[in-house]
């Protein structure tokens, strides 16, 4: 059982590296056991009137440095955008269950939007060894990718901006083809992207892991409301904290 | 280290500090932070005689310094709790409080049948704040009659200690809680989630409905107690709000025997050990050797303002 602390930590930086979105790195008080690929943290704002933890992915973490990208979207991360180096932040994780790879499969990511922010870790630890398509609204947001270019991702936006014009499930489709070899998928995206996803790889049944996204109240599996509908009959709503935030894109109820 | 133990139905616990039910899942979910037998007792999430899906999204909302939630009682039935959760509390040698539910008085009865006499079992303890679906959704523990006969039948069907836990959303809550006494009781447990809504203005729509919890339940739940505990000769826990030891000591002052902490534990897991802790340390530096001479130590200076 993997340790799970609540550990102080300090903003070193936190930028805005694209229209709405910034990247923050928090300099933990000591190390935090190692994060895998889709785990998350809860954060905690101190002195703000926020009253819960926000959870997040884990964008890096290293040297007790971690990174979390996020999109300016509520009361917490508004917040959280506005909050300057030294100031002080708690940090509960890491947390939930991450991506498991299969063993011979080619992994192929997915990202959707600031889904890039699940996916990054992942890419990071498979780079040279599978491919990345990530989708963005226009230009814009591509500019988060600065960090990430090496490695040469699949880029599509829907406004045609930069990269390919259309969604990334249909450029994922142009690509299928050349694929060499079986293929693991992990993704990171809104559930309209999962849906596409479903319709393009069921015929082939290839295997394929998502990572969701829900509100959170402890992030630990206690209090049972961040939950996802499955197909399981029996118990149908599983913790995205606990279960997940990893699911098997083929056992959730999109 | 003072010696910080309570007795309730016979039975010594470590100490006062229990999790409100539903706040610390099976239990499981909590060791690797702390280990479960941190706790003077564990409260299970209720349980239901058949397994519940519970609601779907939204569950959660956050209000000013509160948190609102429809889980809507999710669980997997009392047969699975017995067969895979339970083990760790054995192992552990935790006493254990069964909270349980139903939505007609016939499902309270077979889930109280179906849970068998266990040395560590310490108490059931029934949410009486669920909706009785045959009389139209109005809340078991709303009216002292209704309070008085659902009790008097889950009397007649255990043979454990029975907590009543209280709903707020009640005219006289003393007088449900004499209800229960009346019908058999043995203690009482208050106060549960405050019921609320809130309006999606931009919509124009109610975006939620749930229970309110957080810091503002303190005082109400302090009020509860030390009527409660003042009128009726059996324990009250109290539940609602607390957040720190300060908190907790003040139910205790109040009338408590224990406490229960919940929405504090989501913002923070090591609330509950902290408390713990507090409470010590505020026995120690004051040189108090028995918990007794904290509870209901307030309640004799009581005066209205």
């Amino acid at each position: 059982m993997d340790r799970i602390d609540d550990i102080e930590g300090r903003i070193l930086q936190n930028r805005c590296v694209a229209p709405g979105h910034h990247l923050a790195a928090v300099k933990l008080a000591r190390p935090m056991t190692k994060p895998r690929p889709g785990q998350f943290v809860m954060v905690r704002f101190h002195g703000a009137d926020i009253f819960l933890r926000r959870p997040f992915s884990v964008y890096d973490y290293g040297r007790s440095v971690l990174w979390i990208l996020y999109k300016v979207a509520g009361k917490g991360t508004s917040h959280f955008a506005r909050m300057a180096r030294g100031e002080a932040v708690n940090v509960l994780g890491p947390l939930g269950k991450g991506f498991a790879p299969l063993a011979g499969h080619s992994p192929v990511l997915v990202a959707g939007g600031i889904g890039i922010a699940g996916i990054h870790l992942l890419w990071k630890l498979t780079r040279g060894k599978g491919a990345l398509f990530w989708g963005c609204t226009s230009a814009d947001d591509v500019g988060l990718l600065g960090r990430i270019a090496d490695g040469g991702p699949y880029i599509s936006t829907i406004d045609g901006s930069f990269g390919c014009r259309g969604n990334v499930v249909d450029l994922l489709a142009d690509h299928l083809g050349e694929m060499k070899g079986p293929i693991q998928v992990f993704a990171c995206g809104p559930e309209a992207m999962y849906r596409s996803l479903a319709g393009l790889l069921e015929a082939e049944r290839i295997p394929c892991q998502v990572l969701l996204e829900e509100r959170m109240a402890c992030g630990l599996g206690i209090c049972f409301g961040c939950v996802a509908k499955t197909l399981d009959k029996k118990e149908p709503y599983k913790r995205v904290c606990k279960e997940g935030p990893v699911f098997d894109l083929w056992q959730i109820s999109l | 280290m003072a010696d910080i133990s309570v007795r309730l139905f016979g039975r010594t616990l470590r100490n006062p500090v229990m999790n409100a039910s539903g706040t610390l899942g099976y239990g499981i979910e909590i060791e690797p932070l702390w280990p479960v037998d941190t706790l003077g007792a564990y409260v299970s999430k209720g349980l239901s005689a058949q397994p519940h899906h519970g609601n779907p999204q939204p569950r959660l909302r956050e209000e000013r310094s509160a948190l609102m939630n429809s889980i809507g009682l999710q669980n997997i039935g009392v047969a699975r709790f017995f067969a895979e959760v339970f083990p760790l509390f054995r192992k552990r040698q935790t006493p254990v409080i069964i909270n349980f539910f139903g939505f007609t008085e016939e499902e309270y009865v077979r889930c109280a049948e179906a849970i068998g006499d266990d040395g560590l079992i310490c108490a059931l303890e029934m949410n009486l704040s669920c909706p009785n679906i045959k009389e139209g959704g109005i809340c078991f523990g709303k009216r002292p009659e209704d309070v008085h006969r659902i009790v008097r039948r889950v009397k007649g069907a255990t043979g454990l200690p029975l907590l009543a836990k209280l709903t707020p959303e009640t005219e006289d809550i003393t007088a449900v809680a004499r209800a229960a006494y009346e019908a058999g009781a043995d203690g009482i447990t208050v106060l549960n989630t405050f019921p609320a809504l809130a309006v999606d203005v931009e919509g124009m729509r109610t975006a939620a409905r749930g229970g309110l919890s957080g810091p503002f339940l303190k005082p109400l739940a302090l009020r509860a107690i030390a009527d409660i505990s003042g009128a009726l000769p059996i324990p009250v826990i109290g539940t609602g709000g607390i957040m720190d030891a300060g908190d907790a000591l003040s139910f205790l002052m109040a009338g408590a025997t224990a406490v229960q902490v919940g929405t504090a534990t989501f913002i923070d897991p090591f609330t509950i050990p902290r408390i713990i802790r507090g409470i010590d340390e505020y026995m120690e530096v004051r040189r108090i050797s028995r918990i007794d001479e904290i509870i209901g130590a307030a309640r004799a200076q009581d005066r209205a303002i």
